[in-house]
């Protein structure tokens, strides 16, 4: 019996990528049960974790549980428990998640027995981040009504366009980011009683760096036509860069390994799905992670999900060499990460949207035709920049959005049935635009 | 002889109508009831017993509707933002614009001079954004649906909702009759509430005249003023509003010329 194609084609390589998630949070669960350190962070974009790598403080990220929590299905009683907690529905989804899931932990005197991947064992300290999301200031301190646990939060900081290039204001900001890892260093010190090695920090730096441009390079392979890696297998290949879950030196191993499948399918012209590609899309924002067969109905109609938001993505390589200070060189990475399209948004007259102008590129690069924006009901950060994003490419580039709105964790805000009635709306929508833009000499 | 159904399965009606042959279109329309194969099995019937046709006489159907979903796969389905801008283009060639009021939510489409959607926004997850809430404010003021139009027109000082949240406005409606509020001038700001917050939906989406009120909100005159109020444009209503995503299903049917309906939908 032939065996029926699945509607996308996944990449093997990426299994192994996922596989790193799985390996993160039983290292959590083996460094609890041996008494080691074992830290609770936010997404900080590589400018915390490999810090406390290199004090073999085992990590473990609430963000990616939350997602883990929906794909299990587990999320929904978590949510529950944190609206009988007080917490309101339009908080963050992945913070009501982690709360509901601490309280759910605090009555059972230890990981519930319910929790997928073996749950998140409880933290020797928590490391927030003030970067992007406003919710994250108070989420982690939300945590000290459940347990007492030292909390230490990093900040990049976060200047407008104009403001970013003014002259002086990138070293100075780099100062306060460098100054800030010293703190931080100084702090896991006197928390942990042991001296950090600077070596160590150093080669784990480096391969931060080499981790995150093979999967830069990986990424880049993905403007082949047809795609040939669908948005559903960056998803699962993300969280090995953004939550650095294993030694970043055999993460770029791994990234490495998934780029030469993917040169492999550009070569032969293999694509990401068993169906003519007749749409090329970007997805806009987190995907709603309890409904992601959403896509496999969406592949079958040949829409083909080439690139997604650039806030998931690694940063455009960079320059380090000369830059000796492992800190600064993080200070450097991680902020490049956040400004490193300012110049050329303020080039293309675009300096009033820093989150909405990389769109422009990735659209006009990886010749989307449409844009699905999930605004997500539950967090302003990843919402309040869509509409802008959608009248920024319908007037410079004639690519139409579909706007699905839904919920990263909370399933009751998402619309399959009602999503796919749009989306066969959109497809004529699309069809018109392809025309707009070839009487407009747009190459796609 | 080539005749062609449309049936549109909403949430509240289901509407269908048999075209072909140069005959007007013939329409019909029966409650929903939560029954959504039923309503369209009984719709069907009751549409060919009406034309005098049998169910072989018809060359091809097409099925839409915000529960179409729910039925078994016999006929061709095609999304209804989809067919309400062909049924527009169809009674309204300059139309580009329609606002589509009905039960469930209200959104905006844009379309093309061939009746195809180049953009369009939907009210999403708020009852306040559809029909819903006309029905809501027409059971609290005791007035029948029909009548809130009329009643609506004849208001001297209409109330200022201060919620746009349909659940809010129903006890804002039900302090402003406590107050002695009028009926007619609570209607008028019920209908500009609505108004209001479509009309920012089609401020995003772009107003492109001529444009076109359809759905069953448009068969009620108060918002139909509200609406040219607010927008400052004379609007494109049909006769029939609540058929006319029906009509664009006929009329797709008509366009895939294969004849499929043999079973029962």
């Amino acid at each position: 019996m032939t065996e029926k194609k699945r509607p996308i084609n996944r990449l093997k390589s990426m299994y192994p990528l996922r596989g790193l998630i799985d390996g993160m949070y039983r290292q959590g669960l083996s460094a609890a049960a041996e008494g080691k350190p074992v830290a609770w962070c936010m997404v900080n974009w590589w400018q915390g974790d490999p810090i406390l790598k290199a004090m073999d403080v085992a990590t473990i990220y609430p963000e990616d549980y939350g997602a883990v929590c929906a794909a299990f299905g587990a999320a929904q009683g978590y949510l529950e428990r944190s609206a009988a907690d007080g917490f309101p529905s339009h908080m963050c989804g992945y913070a009501r998640n982690c709360l509901g899931y601490t309280g759910r932990m605090m009555d059972a005197g230890g990981i519930p027995e319910e929790a997928p991947m073996g749950g998140m064992p409880r933290p020797t300290l928590l490391l927030g981040s003030g970067s992007l999301c406003d919710a994250r200031y108070k989420w982690f301190q939300s945590l000290g009504r459940y347990f007492d646990a030292p909390l230490w939060v990093l900040e990049l900081p976060h200047p407008g366009v104009k403001e970013g290039l003014t002259p002086g204001a990138h070293e100075t900001n780099i100062s306060f980011i460098v100054a800030q890892l010293g703190e931080f260093v100084t702090f896991l010190e006197n928390l942990l009683g042991k001296k950090m090695n600077r070596d160590r920090l150093d080669e784990i730096t480096t391969d931060t760096v080499e981790m995150n441009n093979w999967w830069h390079k990986v990424n880049e392979l993905r403007r082949a036509r047809p795609g040939p890696m669908h948005s559903r297998d960056f998803w699962s290949s993300m969280p090995a860069s953004l939550y650095m879950a294993a030694d970043p030196g055999q993460t770029a191993g791994l990234y490495r390994r998934m780029y030469d499948e993917i040169k492999e399918r550009v070569d032969n012209k293999v694509s990401a799905i068993n169906t003519t590609e007749k749409y090329r899309l970007a997805f806009l924002e987190l995907p709603p992670w309890h409904s992601l067969g959403f896509f496999d109905k969406l592949a079958e109609r040949g829409w083909n999900f080439v690139i997604e938001s650039w806030a998931y993505h690694p940063p455009r390589p960079i320059d380090l060499n000369g830059v000796t200070d492992p800190l600064e060189r993080l200070a450097r990475y991680s902020y490049h990460w956040l400004t490193g399209y300012y110049r050329q948004a303020y080039d293309a007259g675009e300096w009033w949207g820093y989150f909405a102008y990389p769109y422009l590129e990735y659209v006009r690069d990886y010749q989307c035709d449409g844009v699905v924006l999930h605004p997500l009901l539950s967090c302003r950060t990843a919402t309040n920049h869509l509409t802008l994003v959608a009248d920024r490419l319908m007037k410079k580039l004639k690519v139409p959005s579909l706007v699905i709105e839904g919920d990263i964790v909370d399933l009751k805000l998402f619309d399959p049935a009602g999503a796919l009635t749009k989306a066969e709306t959109f497809e004529e929508t699309m069809d018109h635009y392809k025309k707009v833009r070839k009487e407009a000499g747009f190459s796609w | 002889m080539k005749w062609f159904m449309g049936l549109d399965i909403g949430s509240t009606a289901s509407k269908g109508i048999i075209t072909g042959n140069g005959r007007p279109p013939l329409y019909h329309r029966l409650p929903s009831k939560a029954d959504y194969r039923a309503a369209a099995e009984a719709l069907s019937s009751e549409l060919l017993a009406k034309a005098d046709l049998r169910r072989q006489d018809i060359t091809a159907t097409v099925i839409t509707g915000h529960s179409a979903g729910d039925l078994p796969a016999k006929h061709r389905r095609i999304a209804d933002i989809r067919c309400c801008a062909r049924g527009i283009a169809h009674l309204f060639p300059q139309a580009r614009t329609i606002i589509d009021v009905q039960a469930m939510s209200g959104r905006i489409i844009r379309l093309s001079a061939e009746g195809r959607v180049t953009d369009f926004i939907s009210s999403e997850l708020c009852a306040a954004g559809g029909g819903r809430f006309l029905e809501v404010m027409a059971n609290i003021l005791r007035v029948e649906l029909d009548d809130i139009g009329p009643l609506s027109l004849k208001a001297r000082k209409p109330v200022h909702f201060t919620t746009g949240c349909a659940v809010f406005a129903e006890s804002e409606a039900i302090s402003r009759v406590a107050e002695g509020a009028a009926k007619e001038d609570i209607l008028a700001g019920v209908h500009q509430a609505l108004a209001d917050k479509l009309a920012a939906l089609v401020e995003r989406a772009g107003l492109e005249e001529g444009c076109a009120l359809c759905g069953g909100g448009a068969l009620d005159s108060g918002l139909i003023k509200a609406f040219q109020e607010k927008l400052g444009v004379n609007l494109l209503v049909p006769e029939q509003p609540q058929f006319v995503t029906a009509l664009g299903a006929a009329i797709m049917a008509g366009e895939t010329g294969r004849n499929e309906d043999k079973e029962q939908p």
